[in-house]
């Protein structure tokens, strides 16, 4: 009987949890204008990412060196590029790259911290003081700089800036993680569930873990808007993504510098996306802590 | 206090022994490899050759020796040579130090000059149009990227206003004038991306205390409003505001490496992106340890300035 009741009642808070926050988020991004506006803005990314094949109007890669550097006009929306290629299709499948870096290096970045908070924040001891003291070690040295020094010895590639991201991103995460097991582990049911004998494992998934998707779904959410700025950081000082691939931060530095006077929208339209990309997440990642964090939804 | 120093100072130890094993390791993962670049390019290609640099550098050592090395050069302040430009390290640091600190300070009192104003503004002007202006202008400075905004500074200046910052560095000893020159925009640009996180920080902690008795306490006493908001609420209200700061320190060094290389500023950030492009890891390694180990004393201080500013703290 007990061992029946351990296992369905994790089973059904956690179902009904995630109605709920959904719920949550829905009542928010209903209520708050900004919150709708990001939702919307991260949809129109998603979507151009996915149908960058069908929105784009020219191959991103076709180059037509006899309408180089042309203003943007009907046919070319953002004008091209010093070889002439479409910066308007460029621009949409440079979505693709932002996005997939963003995604799989902040997700990377969460599982793997993730797994580290939570060992450390269940077992303490030993092992939390020494993941910890590492955490604090990758932490001392600046995002930024510790990419690049990643992306060094890796070489500079789009997957090895993604993964460089990801190893940024692991410290806060694991700290974050950490200290909702610590706050959870004090909960009744946990206690309940180690009195009745569950596997450690078990309670680590089955009842800890619910407690902490929230707290790592807004900082993966904020982290994503972060990726995509380091992204095209690292892009922007030639340690990305590499041409001819079509980066944001590789075609600002790339051909947007260098003809910034002559043809500024090489420069603008790259930079006002990223902008919109990063304000994106950053203002969705508000909305979510808005929606789920129990102390601000209460004053709400 | 003194106690608390020394623990802390006592704490940092193993974290900056740690990243240093973190770095060194890091550079490590492919030791050969920066040296095949480099005799590749040179187009002779020659295994004694490579044999005797490796030697010259001790490549050959075990690894725990050479991180002992290392460490030591580090300690001593002796960090070696470049590899690719043989030039001893201390003294390319002699010359970018300043130029990345100057930069580094300038955008930080910038920052603030900014941030602080416009942040008690916003709070004392709750949802009025001064309100809205500046939350927007926060909220787009934490999302226009710096090097976006540097180039388009830089454009647009040359543009509009047939300004270009004077090319050739100088120090400020040299010609402050010049060295001026070449420092705003880079500054403001830097500047403007650390104001909108302290910006919003201190508005919400204006907003917060001056909702406090004793700000209450103030009005009713016929104080001046200038004298409740700056001298009352604003000093109580700047604590989480040095958090923010704090924490912003890493977003600072970080903005340097960028804003060095698109005003080609001689500083620190410049000289660790050129490093890596060449693959000098004896650099890479110096400089981002130095970057670390100066992070790491910032904080401290950081969390020294709380006791100063709260007297409710005490260590």
């Amino acid at each position: 009987m007990s061992t029946i009741s351990a296992e369905i009642l994790p089973v059904e808070v956690a179902a009904s949890d995630e109605v709920s926050r959904l719920r949550a988020l829905w009542n928010t991004i209903r209520k708050k204008p900004l919150g709708m506006a990001s939702a919307l803005l991260l949809l129109v990314l998603v979507l151009t990412a996915i149908f960058a094949d069908v929105l784009a109007p020219y191959d991103p890669l076709e180059a037509r060196p006899e309408i180089r550097l042309a203003a943007p006009s009907r046919a070319h929306p953002f004008g091209t590029d010093d070889i002439g290629r479409d910066v308007l299709s460029r621009i949409i499948y440079g979505a693709r790259i932002s996005l997939w870096v963003g995604i799989l290096a902040v997700g990377i970045g969460t599982f793997a911290g993730m797994i580290i908070g939570l060992a450390c924040g269940y077992w303490e001891g030993r092992l939390d003081i020494v993941l910890q003291r590492v955490m604090d070690a990758i932490q001392s040295i600046p995002g930024l700089v510790l990419a690049l020094a990643i992306v060094s010895v890796l070489r500079p590639s789009t997957t090895n800036a993604m993964l460089a991201i990801a190893i940024v991103i692991i410290p806060g995460n694991s700290r974050i993680v950490r200290g909702s097991v610590l706050s959870a582990k004090q909960n009744r049911y946990v206690e309940a569930a180690q009195a009745l004998g569950c596997r450690q494992l078990k309670i680590v998934l089955t009842h800890i873990l619910p407690n902490v998707t929230a707290p790592i779904l807004v900082i993966g959410s904020i982290w994503l808007g972060n990726a995509i700025l380091i992204e095209a950081s690292l892009s922007f000082l030639g340690l990305g993504t590499q041409p001819p691939i079509p980066s944001w931060g590789l075609m600002l530095s790339s051909t947007g510098r260098a003809f910034m006077e002559q043809a500024p929208w090489l420069a603008i339209f790259p930079g006002l996306a990223i902008s919109l990309a990063v304000f994106g997440f950053n203002l969705f990642g508000d909305t979510l802590r808005d929606a789920w964090d129990p102390k601000l939804r209460r004053r709400g | 206090m003194y106690k608390y120093v020394l623990r802390r100072l006592f704490l940092a130890i193993p974290v900056l022994l740690l990243s240093s094993v973190i770095v060194f390791g890091l550079m490590r993962v492919m030791p050969g490899d920066a040296l095949i670049a480099l005799m590749g390019e040179s187009g002779n290609l020659n295994t004694k050759e490579l044999a005797k640099i490796r030697k010259d550098l001790g490549l050959d050592k075990p690894y725990y020796e050479q991180y002992g090395i290392w460490l030591w050069q580090m300690i001593s302040f002796n960090p070696g040579h470049s590899i690719f430009t043989n030039e001893p390290i201390a003294v390319s640091l002699k010359k970018s130090i300043p130029v990345t600190l100057e930069l580094a300070t300038l955008a930080m009192i910038l920052g603030l000059l900014i941030a602080i104003p416009i942040g008690v503004l916003s709070a004392t002007r709750q949802d009025t149009p001064p309100d809205y202006v500046g939350r927007v202008v926060a909220v787009a400075g934490l999302s226009l990227p710096d090097f976006w905004l540097g180039t388009l500074v830089i454009t647009f200046a040359a543009m509009w206003f047939h300004w270009i910052p004077p090319i050739g560095y100088a120090s400020f000893w040299e010609s402050p004038w010049q060295n001026l020159q070449q420092f705003m925009l880079p500054a403001a640009v830097l500047g403007y991306r650390l104001s909108s996180a302290t910006m919003r920080m201190t508005r919400s902690t204006v907003l917060e205390v001056l909702r406090e008795d004793y700000v209450r306490t103030a009005w009713a006493k016929g104080l001046a409003g200038r004298i409740v908001v700056y001298k009352h609420a604003l000093k109580n209200a700047l604590i989480p505001v040095v958090t923010i700061v704090g924490g912003q320190l890493g977003t600072l060094l970080a903005g340097t490496v960028i804003v060095e290389t698109i005003f080609a500023l001689p500083g620190m950030g410049r000289l660790t992106v050129e490093a890596i492009l060449y693959r000098d890891y004896p650099v890479v390694q110096t400089n981002v340890m130095l970057v670390a180990a100066t992070l790491v004393s910032l904080n401290l201080i950081v969390d020294m300035t709380y006791a100063w500013l709260d007297p409710r703290i005490r260590y």
